[in-house]
């Protein structure tokens, strides 16, 4: 269990100055709601990117990436401190290595989670995948059964490598239309949302360093909006919105007990097999008396 | 079945003159060998870029491709003709839709492919993928599995989406190099390739119409080669390789029949009973039979194979003889008989 006591998070002043003012202005505001620190939990499948997009917000490089080698399966957590705010970024083992959950990882997660609040979840996915299947929604669903049903609501889509060419005869604004619009869908369905609930917001993201930039020197993506702001905006957003944030404790952990379930059945039970024993022996005596008699009677 | 019958190649005249140039001359050394028409088949995983490979080399779009729908599970074959030269391809399902394989692609490709030959395979996957894992070498096994060992020895790999950037501090080279070499890993471990038999090539391919052109039109990789005069003559190399076609009959779509496999085993196991144990045992029930028509009993007998065998004093031998004498004159036979339990009753 990787902990990094909080640090200056000196990875700020690499950024661009017009980043920056940005990111100060956003962060200003957690703290005009008092709010002095946020965890966020980066998950996702394997090789989707959420260890290059904590080094992208971190602006230093705390995780190793590689493309061609599994993660290894320890959570990291990164603390980062500025002008009095925290940012506890959690990253996390890919949920799926292979084709199939890796259970493993998920309860090694849950385990390093026991006792720290989650503030924002970031569910990190590629944008240029094409297609949402069983193992996706297995993965939404396995979330959502381990961390109850306010993980969900505490959720963002974040998709990584938005800077590529759509396919043919598909605009890029259409394509990610779509191909948000489907993992929301997914998420809905999977971690039973109500259909009055809004939809998971997403963001774009592209951590590779020949990422486009502007001439602020910003990182943008193919429809010109700087990426890293509006990330940081929309998990404000998240934080400081409705739902409560999720505390891990031992019986989130553990799971429902399923001895606890429906215990206050058997009083009930006993009192009333108690009282339907007593009703037939007490008839059973009288008709066998009754029976007795007759025989004597026919006997004498 | 969709089967198009086989129409002119009309799709070459769209390529720029280059292209069709290079095609030209890499169908003809197919001539030169008196090979008239060429069977590919396109398998991979959903999603990769099949159709769209199939579309490019035809030069139309014979398949919808769409990026978000799963795809229909109809193979589908496309037979186009030029100057007596046929080329049929034959794109198939994804084989893995969600997270395990579809078996009922499989099948479905299976009986599709009844006896049609296929002369080259062209395994598709995407270049920026970054994994090979345990799904993809499931694909790889069964496809082995179903249409025999040949089946990877005509394959080739095909890396779509060549047009990317690499991640970083990564050169283009290295990548398609550590990508390669991963899947022509797995194949050579799931396909039982022998360490002597060489790797299964592998070929770039951008389908997208964004793709980079050179100045003659045509469309090139990052590395500047042209790609699909590549492509075709890989696909030719591998045709006139030494790998024979593979013929997709009844007996290779149902599989080996287990009740087929030892027969030969029985008549041995028989004669090794017969020998092993019917005639031992046949033997020691005559030999007991004889022995009893002597009128000896069976323990007399080994009684005195014992006394034989071991060694007794002489105070035993006498004993013994003295006992066998009183049981042939039935002189001790009262005795046993008055033998009396009073010694039982002291344990009461």
């Amino acid at each position: 269990m990787a902990a990094t006591p909080a640090r200056e998070w000196t990875g700020l002043q690499q950024f661009p100055v017009a980043t920056q003012t940005a990111l100060h202005n956003i962060l200003g505001k957690l703290r005009q709601r008092n709010k002095e620190s946020l965890s966020v939990l980066v998950v996702g499948k394997g090789g989707v990117g959420k260890s290059s997009t904590v080094n992208s917000i971190i602006g230093e490089r705390v995780t190793v990436v590689s493309a061609f080698q599994s993660e290894t399966l320890r959570p990291l957590q990164c603390a980062r401190s500025r002008a009095g705010f925290t940012l506890n970024i959690i990253d996390t083992p890919g949920l799926v290595e292979g084709g199939c959950i890796n259970d493993q990882a998920l309860d090694i997660v849950k385990r390093f989670l026991l006792g720290k609040t989650i503030d924002v979840v970031l569910y990190v996915d590629r944008l240029d995948g094409y297609r949402v299947d069983n193992l996706d929604k297995q993965v939404i669903r396995a979330l959502a059964r381990s961390f109850g049903p306010s993980f969900w609501r505490l959720a963002m889509i974040v998709l990584t490598h938005a800077q590529l060419s759509p396919p043919d005869g598909v605009e890029y604004a259409e394509f990610v239309e779509k191909r948000s619009g489907a993992l929301q869908a997914a998420i809905r369905q999977e971690a039973g949302l109500k259909k009055s609930e809004k939809d998971v917001p997403y963001v774009l993201v592209e951590n590779s360093g020949r990422c486009n930039t502007n001439a602020g020197g910003e990182k943008i993506l193919p429809n010109g909006t700087v990426w890293l702001p509006v990330l940081v905006e929309r998990i404000v957003e998240v934080a400081t919105s409705d739902t409560d944030s999720v505390l891990v404790d031992k019986r989130l952990i553990n799971g429902p007990n399923a001895n606890e379930r429906g215990k206050w059945w058997i009083p009930l039970l006993v009192v009333a097999q108690v009282r339907q024993t007593i009703t037939i022996f007490r008839h059973g005596k009288q008709s066998r008396a009754l029976e007795y008699y007759s025989i004597l009677d026919n006997v004498r």
